[in-house]
């Protein structure tokens, strides 16, 4: 009893970091140090073939990548892919969220078919749409030929163009669901009575949706816009399932060429480059979207 | 001293954190090759892994050696590996790709067999073309697994239907019998290869290549396919009139990997594909195939007609630099993919009798108990004949391989699919050697 009357009660600050540093503890083994690892890793020049030849080359890797090829090849088709994925599913999921927040019979029900792509894991998903889109034996081939549209079947896959489309459309349908989640929970904050406002002002449907809905949608808006700007940029498993990366470079996303520095040629230093550049230009995205609709969704109705 | 109920409560939760931390900072520490505990760790991709097992009890049987095995995922293969040894927990005794072995010799994770007993007569009684593959700057490193080399494999029952009498010698025979096969209504698309990109090598392409007896590279791994040897653009520009103006050439090959290639042929929905000899007992399997009984092998057809070779792969059974167990798991490896205390190739035989799979020992094609277990699938002759003609990719012990191959694939897609031309095909092929040699020097 003496022992514990003496003892001295922590403050404040010590029990705050008491109680943080197993947290902090493991933030740091887990997620700090291999981040500040793979930027070391990326000064260097580091592949597993040639150990004896691994030496610091300060920013070297960077500055390889302005001429390589393979590197501004694969930073085109990711922004186009970020491009037509982010579109697609900002309009699809914004539709979407407004059907689902009316009230009407079997809503539960198309709500829980429409949240069922999010559950499903990426290869799963790409394997499902290689399956449609089967040359042979496709779903996509029988509807349309049974519809009249085509004549026989097609190779969908084997062009540049629509192998990155039908990619694009397999990664939204992946997606969309989050989005939809996201953008029902900032419709649900609306009050009903700016609706009314806006109905005895005599404001019509596209009114109402331009000036009250979208700006307090705009918060919700912006977290769908950067975290689905950063899916469409890391997106591998899908692409990697459907078509490899190819036909070409047509679907060799940054993502997938990355993936394959690393553990098919075994190139650390230049992968962890890699790595970096989509860390850097997806924060930069970020940051944009931040400064261009943070300020405006302060609800100005 | 006297413990208090907070003191009490510390040592228990330390007690009970104990026994999961310890494996955890075991594995956290590397270490040396091998299991630790006198067996050998043993690893190898997922191929038939129960019979694997079911052969390395037989040696443990037989020698008292225990051997920890691990067959590792294929797909995965090359880059558990390289982290196992990377982190420093690599196997004693390994499989090993033909494709690979420069990379891990150059790594630091395999040593070489040279001097050690019963080598010498191993590298005497196989083919050269498999002792060449597993030889790397002059040193041997490893033991033959399987090897196998790539062939014309044809639907001879679908022939017959268009009235085609053999196989075809020539790529413009190819194309035509194709032709004649698409014109009598038999099959749209006659011709099958897998296409799709991947990490594996495209046998296909290279057997084509070899088959016109040309190279890529010559002896000192310098480009030649748009210099002095101009097979390689012929054979782009005899795929790219296949695939696109006859249409010969099934377009749908650029989403196909390999399985689904297998699965056409045995569902008789290609007359013609390029691929290993072994893939022939599979599709004459009937129990798997409805091609059963139809597929036959031949020569890769040439530019012009004539015979010129086709290109081998070669598996083989390594050795870990590191191995802390060098005599149990030479012992393994000699079981494996050497000579028993009969002068007989022990395993290779069973892999043969059991799977299919080919053999690096030219003492092999004469066994009678060989010959009649092929013959159920292919011609003992044209098997063993495509076996001699066999040589392996002379680029193999080059650092920057795999990226020049898996820009190969992007390349004969384009040209598949009429997007990029011959002659820039070579060029633009011949201009990455260049820049990957920039890159590695």
């Amino acid at each position: 009893m003496a022992a514990l009357a003496e003892r001295r009660p922590l403050g404040d600050n010590a029990k705050a970091w008491a109680l943080n540093a197993p947290a902090i503890i493991v933030v740091t083994l887990l997620i700090a140090y291999p981040i500040a690892y793979s930027f070391w890793v990326s000064l260097q020049r580091h592949n597993l073939k040639r150990p004896r030849a691994t030496k610091f080359v300060g920013l070297d890797n960077y500055g390889a990548l302005l001429s390589d090829q393979a590197f501004l090849s694969a930073l085109k088709v990711s922004a186009l892919f970020v491009l037509l994925v982010l579109g697609l599913t900002v309009v699809l999921a914004l539709i979407l969220a407004l059907v689902l927040n009316e009230r009407f019979r079997g809503r539960g029900l198309l709500l829980s078919l429409a949240l069922l792509p999010w559950a499903m894991p990426g290869v799963v998903n790409g394997l499902m749409w290689r399956t449609i889109f089967d040359a042979k034996t496709g779903a996509l081939n029988g509807l349309l030929t049974q519809l009249g549209l085509i004549d026989g079947y097609q190779a969908w896959l084997t062009s540049g163009t629509g192998a990155f489309l039908f990619t694009a459309l397999a990664q939204v349908w992946n997606t969309l669901p989050f989005a939809v989640i996201i953008l029902l929970a900032g419709l649900s904050t609306i009050p009903a009575e700016l609706y009314d406002a806006a109905t005895v002002d005599r404001a019509g449907g596209l009114r109402r949706f331009v000036h009250v809905t979208l700006p307090w949608l705009l918060h919700p808006l912006l977290i769908v816009l950067i975290l689905e700007t950063m899916n469409a940029f890391r997106a591998f498993d899908t692409i990697y399932v459907l078509t490899g990366g190819g036909p070409g470079d047509a679907t060799t996303t940054i993502a997938l060429l990355d993936v394959q520095t690393v553990l098919t040629f075994t190139d650390f230093g230049l992968g962890s480059a890699y790595a970096w550049v989509i860390t850097a230009i997806t924060l930069l995205i970020s940051v944009g979207y931040i400064g261009l609709l943070y300020r405006k969704g302060n609800f100005e109705v | 001293m006297e413990l208090n109920r907070r003191q009490i409560l510390k040592y228990a939760g330390l007690g009970l954190a104990m026994p999961a931390v310890s494996p955890l900072l075991a594995a956290c520490s590397g270490g040396g090759a091998g299991s630790g505990d006198g067996s050998v760790k043993f690893e190898g991709w997922d191929y038939e892994a129960a019979l694997v097992q079911q052969n390395l009890d037989n040696f443990t049987k037989t020698t008292n050696i225990k051997v920890d095995y691990t067959p590792i995922t294929s797909a995965q293969y090359v880059q558990k590996v390289v982290a196992e040894f990377t982190g420093g927990g690599g196997p004693d005794a390994l499989y090993v790709y033909d494709d690979s072995l420069a990379a891990w010799v150059d790594g630091d994770y395999l040593q070489p067999l040279d001097g050690l007993p019963g080598v010498d007569e191993v590298y005497a009684a196989i083919y050269p073309g498999n002792a060449a593959a597993m030889t790397y700057q002059g040193k041997r490193y490893g033991l033959p697994y399987y090897t196998d080399s790539n062939c014309l494999l044809y639907n001879s029952e679908i022939l017959d239907k268009a009235g085609i009498k053999k196989p075809p010698a020539s790529l413009e025979e190819l194309e035509a019998q194709a032709v004649k096969i698409k014109e009598a209504g038999l099959l749209e698309y006659p011709i099958g290869v897998p296409a799709q990109l991947s990490d594996t090598w495209w046998a296909w392409v290279w057997a084509l290549i070899f088959g016109s007896g040309g190279n890529m590279f010559d002896e000192q791994q310098a480009p030649i396919m748009n210099t002095t040897d101009t097979v390689v653009k012929d054979v782009f520009s005899w795929l790219q009139q296949a695939a696109t103006k006859s249409k010969v050439i099934d377009p749908a090959c650029l989403q196909l990997l390999a399985v689904p290639v297998d699965n056409a042929m045995k569902a008789n929905r290609y007359a013609y594909t390029i691929g290993a000899r072994y893939a022939s007992r599979d599709y004459n399997d009937a129990a798997k195939s409805k091609a059963a009984g139809k597929i036959r092998l031949a020569l890769v057809p040439s530019l012009d007609g004539k015979e010129h070779g086709t290109v081998s792969n070669t598996r083989l059974y390594a050795l870990a630099k590191d191995t802390e167990v060098k005599d149990d798991a030479f012992k393994l490896l000699t079981y494996l993919g050497g000579l028993d205390a009969n002068k007989q190739p022990y395993t290779a035989k069973f892999w043969f009798l059991q799977r299919g799979l080919g053999f690096a020992y030219k003492s092999m094609a004469s066994d009678p108990e060989v010959t009649a277990s092929l013959e159920k699938f292919a011609d003992p002759k044209v098997y063993a004949h495509l076996g001699e003609v066999a040589t392996p990719r002379n680029v193999l012990g080059v650092p920057w391989y795999t990226e020049f191959e898996i820009e190969m694939h992007k390349v004969v897609q384009g040209v598949l699919s009429n997007q990029v031309q011959p002659a820039a095909a070579v060029a633009g092929l011949a201009q990455t050697v260049e820049t990957l040699k920039k890159k590695y020097n």
